[in-house]
């Protein structure tokens, strides 16, 4: 068994991995000698691996039908009213009265519903139904996987405008929702709107969208073109299963931009066209965008500066769409303990940022040139901590080529489940009780906070902001780094509201005759971005499923 | 889209190195053995598409070496399968004993609702045969584990095994979303009153009450 992958070898393996390698008779020493993978065997298992994604991309596109399909159903259906139907807005007949849906209690005429079989329970002794939107969720949610990874897997949309990465598009979808709804949101509050009794999920397109969509392309389209190019990006690793097979999707993603949000970046960048002068080849875009940098060494002083460009065409993290670029740069691999990290100023609000900064690496030596690389790291800079967007790696001989200047593809984030202290926790939107139920799962590798080596955790949580300021608390669990609590809380809320509220939940430590230490904090909503805003804009999409993810938790403490 | 599918499930083989799991899938998949033996390198993966109450189920079967050196790499094939086949070979009575290790392994790295099975193959070696039917039984039973011996050589239950898997997942899949349906059934540490019922309209009929 190998216990390697999960910790360094060097470092003493806990108890539990103690215990479970004497069960296994395997000996205790961790640092086994195993002969290396040779080169055929890589070159198999990379073949094998290929061959799977485009099974997996069949998959997410079959997934993105379903998906679409949904999507569909909910624009084109006329939103829950007191008698009538809620597919169709067929009024109640008196050969045909209206059906209670079991699963979100709204009505539905006879056309739109389906029978249940009866359920085995005696409380349930009546005919059950189901309105169409109802069952058609359900059955996404077992067609798609998502019944046993516990969230929707990812997925590609079939629509034109979506055939950039996955994430991307899930992005793209979820904002063009969350702009809908939030568009919904201010219509709501005016007196005697027709629309204020429709939660945003129903909202139907508006009308504009498709002018949007061709100023976007047009603008996309210079994009494109400049997007293909050829430089050494880190090798080909057997672990990151998901850039080999998006080349081809990478260039085609003239539209992912183009929704909801294009109208405002555009405007933004109307003043300052983007001058394309001539560009060093690099490989081809893996859809993370790329990065131009320029790299000078000085043998007198023995520094290297690099002067970090810019930056086209990075995904997108916020609601907006839009991200806040910054640059950390460091020199691989570091000498000892000392890390020679540099990084740039936050560029805020863009997808294509200027930095044109540069950043000096001192004590560089020549040798090092041939032996060492840079590696660069673009992260999104945000209040609650720091999402990692893209990175590239380059060798510092480059630097003594002719053209310093280089153009490189970012690949995607290293790790998609997060590492360091994390927390699992489930959201659920329970139409039928109006409510946000979230389940705190467990938390994983807190930090310790008393001197006998582990904290006593607990959760405390609240929506922000909550008409009802419902505050909640987990039980106390002692003397645990890793505590699962199983405990589910509720908060009443309305989708609408859903969209503008934040759910922050903050872990702290017991201590008795002194404050509480603070381990981490976490903030879901609409304000917050990446992983955590596609897990909240789940939650809202698709209500009564049970969403479950882990987030890493920051050590920035807020209010 | 050429062939559409109705739900997609991913199985894993996993075993001691030579008991069988590359033959058994290979079986399955094209219907053929073969008696040489080529170490499998890492991983691998075959795709059939299967029929179950009329619904068009695609599996996806991973096929893993047993050799310890590829261990890192097949255990990260683990989180993502909706069912496991524990292969064993009925000459062997070490990758019998093993079984218990693999299970181990299983709870150490498999998603906790993973759907298992136990194969003794090769069971038409009944001469060399070292491991018997009732062990693999008294095993199973333990464990709580399906288990059927086959032999991919004469063809024998592979059939039934992944039928029986891909219907097992089926069913969990379905008991699934009885549970979820209605949600408000569910336990939970915080329940709310419920108010939220009294608070619908009533019907204009029970508002009318005087003539």
């Amino acid at each position: 068994m190998n216990f390697q992958s999960k910790a360094n070898k060097y470092v003493c393996p806990n108890d539990r991995q103690l215990s479970l390698r004497s069960k296994l008779r395997t000996g205790w020493s961790a640092a086994r000698s195993e002969p290396p993978l040779t080169q055929n065997e890589r070159e198999a298992i990379a073949a094998v691996v290929k061959r799977a994604e485009k099974v997996d991309e069949v998959e997410a596109r079959r997934v993105g039908r379903l998906v679409s399909r949904l999507e569909g159903m909910r624009r084109s259906a006329s939103g829950p009213a007191p008698r009538s139907c809620l597919l169709c807005g067929e009024t109640s007949k008196l050969l045909a009265p209206l059906r209670t849906c079991s699963m979100c209690q709204n009505t539905a005429c006879p056309k739109c519903v389906i029978d249940t079989p009866p359920h085995r329970s005696p409380i349930y002794s009546r005919d059950q139904y189901m309105c169409n939107l109802c069952a058609e969720t359900r059955e996404m949610w077992k067609k798609s996987g998502a019944w046993f990874f516990k969230s929707l897997p990812k997925y590609i949309l079939p629509d034109r405008r979506a055939t950039g990465r996955y994430n991307d598009t899930e992005l793209a979808k979820s904002l063009q929702d969350a702009g809908n709804s939030s568009n919904e949101g201010k219509t709501d509050s005016e007196p005697g709107s027709p629309l204020s009794i429709h939660p945003p999920i129903f909202s139907r397109q508006p009308s504009n969208t498709d002018s949007r969509k061709s100023i976007s392309s047009a603008k996309d389209h210079d994009w494109t073109e400049t997007d293909i190019l050829s430089h050494g990006v880190s090798g080909l690793s057997l672990h990151r299963t998901d850039s080999l097979n998006q080349r081809p999707l990478g260039l085609k993603r003239t539209g992912s931009k183009g929704s909801a949000y294009s109208l405002r970046s555009i405007r933004k960048e109307v003043p300052k066209p983007i001058t394309q002068v001539e560009r060093p080849p690099t490989i081809p875009d893996s859809g993370f965008g790329t990065l131009e940098i320029k790299l000078a060494y000085d043998n007198g002083t023995s520094s290297l500066a690099v002067t970090v460009l810019r930056a086209r065409g990075l995904i997108g993290m916020d609601m907006t769409g839009l991200s806040d670029p910054f640059c950390r740069l460091e020199v691989i691999p570091r000498e000892g303990t000392y890390s020679n990290r540099l990084r740039t100023k936050t560029v805020h609000k863009t997808k294509n940022p200027e930095f044109n900064e540069t950043v000096h690496f001192f004590g560089i030596t020549e040798s090092d040139l041939s032996t060492k690389s840079l590696e660069i790291l673009v992260f999104d800079d945000d209040k609650y901590g720091c999402d990692e967007m893209g990175s590239a790696t380059v060798a510092l001989r480059e630097c003594l080529k002719s053209p310093a200047q280089l153009r490189l593809a970012l690949s995607g984030a290293s790790g998609t489940e997060p590492t360091g202290p994390r927390l699992l926790l489930a959201l659920c939107y329970s139409t039928k009780r109006r409510a946000l139920v979230v389940t705190m799962c467990r938390a994983a590798e807190l930090p310790a906070q008393d001197s006998n080596g582990y904290s006593d955790p607990f959760v405390k949580l609240h929506l922000d902001p909550d008409p009802y300021h419902k505050k909640h608390k987990t039980s106390i669990k002692w003397r645990n780094l890793n505590p699962v609590w199983n405990e589910e809380f509720l908060f009443e809320t309305r989708p609408t509201e859903l969209s503008r509220q934040n759910l922050t939940v903050t872990v702290w430590d017991k201590d008795y005759g002194k404050p509480n230490d603070f381990l981490g904090s976490l903030v879901l909503g609409a304000s917050s971005k990446g992983r955590r805003l596609k897990h909240w804009m789940d939650c809202i999409k698709f209500p009564d499923h049970r969403h479950e993810q882990w987030h890493s938790l920051t050590d920035t403490q807020h209010l | 889209m050429a062939k559409t599918y109705d739900y997609l499930f991913k199985l894993l083989l996993i075993g001691d190195s030579g008991v069988g799991k590359t033959s058994i899938l290979f079986r399955f998949s094209e219907d053929a053995f073969n008696i040489s033996f080529i170490s499998t390198i890492g991983i691998d993966f075959k795709i059939r598409t299967i029929d179950l109450d009329g619904k068009k189920v695609k599996l996806q079967i991973w096929d893993t070496a047993g050799q310890e050196r590829f261990r890192t790499i097949t255990t990260a094939y683990y989180r993502g399968s909706m069912g496991i086949m524990l292969v064993y070979d009925v000459t062997n009575e070490k990758s019998f004993e093993n079984i218990k290790n693999w299970i181990r392994n299983i709870e150490e790295n498999a998603s906790a609702d993973v759907e298992k099975m136990i194969l003794g193959n090769k069971c038409d070696l009944d001469a060399k045969r070292q491991v018997s039917k009732e062990q693999g039984e008294k095993l199973a039973i333990e464990y709580q584990i399906k288990f059927v011996e086959t032999s991919a050589k004469d063809s024998l239950n592979v059939e039934y095994a992944f039928y029986t898997l891909a219907r097992d997942i089926k069913a969990k899949m379905e008991k699934k979303q009885e549970a979820s349906n209605p949600p408000g059934n569910r336990s939970g540490v915080h329940t709310l009153n419920d108010t939220d019922r009294k608070r619908q309209p009533t019907s204009w009929l029970a508002r009318c009450s005087v003539l």
